[in-house]
């Protein structure tokens, strides 16, 4: 019974870190000032 | 006590074993996917390409052509997608500036370039357009979805607005890249003019009421990183020409331009440093923390169950058993 608890509680705490990180989501972002470039630059 | 250490392993054996595959096929697919605020130059050039001076309207050979390529995520209109389509979806204004060797422009091409963040679909809405024309794409552009395939793919053509396939050709190695080899051929087609022409006075309408037509014609190669899939080398031998019409007055057809389109060196450094630091990122999730969850959670397993049959022994002593004191006769 020890052993089916255990178990249980490391599939649990897989379950909530994976789920944890899917729902973190990504920061938020801005659109870059650079332009779109009409000239050829001289590096990347 | 062991008995108490085997139970904590196992279930560290059981988090770490479902983590695994919980990370590979839930976590993966769900946080890999394309910023929506990118930003990426690229310059490519065409050495002793043939190109169409406009004034004589002949073709003359020049040193080199360049192409500046531009692609810029433009977050506010992935949102505001975002908000109907239910997913997440990146937009891309790409700009294809095309300079001749004096530095004129020769060709400039914006588009807007649709496509779910994740698995690098196309997503169809307002605004998807090749040089203001309003285009469907059908198959993937710029970039290959994550964790490539050996397979060929539907590949979006923005010169003829079609969507054709672009073969596997096997993998090799680029630079110490590991990369699958990809090659599209478009055929002779019938394509548009630029909506902005590089002569002043003249326009895609006026010469379309001449009669001559444009065509074109590529072989485009790309060499994919798998992992994260994207381009690490990419070349194009394009051909384009005007047939037909009062505007080349006896000639049958007039070549507007011929090249072996190929990215600059310092472009191919760049990229590739950067294709190999995103490798890494995406190889972590989808690759190595999965297998070494799973033969961390097998190894925890086996010394659980190792920690658990010794406590088991017959010969040892059980710590739950007390002796019974043993009476005293006087």
């Amino acid at each position: 019974m020890r052993a089916l608890i255990a178990a249980a509680t490391g599939l649990v705490l897989a379950f909530a870190l994976v789920l944890l990180i899917t729902a973190m989501g990504s920061p938020s972002a801005e659109t870059s000032p650079e332009p779109l470039l009409t000239t050829v630059p001289s590096h990347p | 006590m062991r008995r108490k250490a085997s139970l904590i392993l196992l279930a560290l054996a059981v988090f770490f074993a479902a983590l695994s595959p919980l990370l590979r096929w839930y976590a993966f697919p769900r946080v890999a996917k394309v910023p929506a605020d990118q930003y990426q130059d690229m310059v490519l050039e065409a050495k002793d390409a043939t190109l169409l001076d406009y004034g004589s309207m002949t073709a003359k050979k020049v040193d080199k052509v360049t192409v500046v390529q531009t692609l810029k995520g433009n977050v506010e209109a992935s949102e505001r997608i975002e908000r109907t389509a239910n997913r997440d979806v990146v937009v891309w204004d790409g700009l294809s500036y095309v300079q001749g060797p004096d530095g004129e422009m020769v060709s400039r091409i914006p588009e807007r370039y649709i496509f779910d963040a994740h698995t690098q679909e196309p997503v169809h809405a307002t605004g998807e357009s090749v040089d203001g024309d309003p285009v469907r794409r059908e198959g993937i552009e710029f970039k290959w979805p994550f964790l490539t395939e050996k397979r060929d793919y539907e590949y979006f053509d923005a010169q003829a607005r079609i969507t054709e396939p672009i073969h596997y050709k096997g993998t090799q190695n680029f630079r110490g890249v590991d990369v699958y080899y990809f090659e599209q051929t478009i055929p002779w087609t019938k394509v548009p003019f630029p909506k902005v022409m590089p002569v002043e006075g003249i326009t895609a309408e006026s010469v379309a009421k001449t009669g001559t037509t444009r065509w074109y014609t590529t072989v485009r190669k790309f060499w994919v990183e798998p992992v994260t899939g994207a381009p690490v080398y990419g070349e194009e031998i394009h051909r384009e020409e005007l047939r037909g019409g009062t505007l080349l007055g006896d000639r049958d057809k007039v070549t507007a331009f011929a090249g072996h389109v190929k990215m600059r060196e310092d472009y191919i450094r760049s990229t590739v440093d950067l294709v190999k630091s995103q490798r890494l990122l995406v190889a972590l999730m989808s690759s190595y923390l999965p297998w070494g969850f799973l033969v961390l959670g097998v190894g925890l397993l086996a010394l659980s169950l190792y920690l658990e049959a010794r406590s088991r022994r017959p010969g040892d002593p059980s710590p739950t058993q007390s002796r019974e004191p043993e009476p005293l006769s006087a």
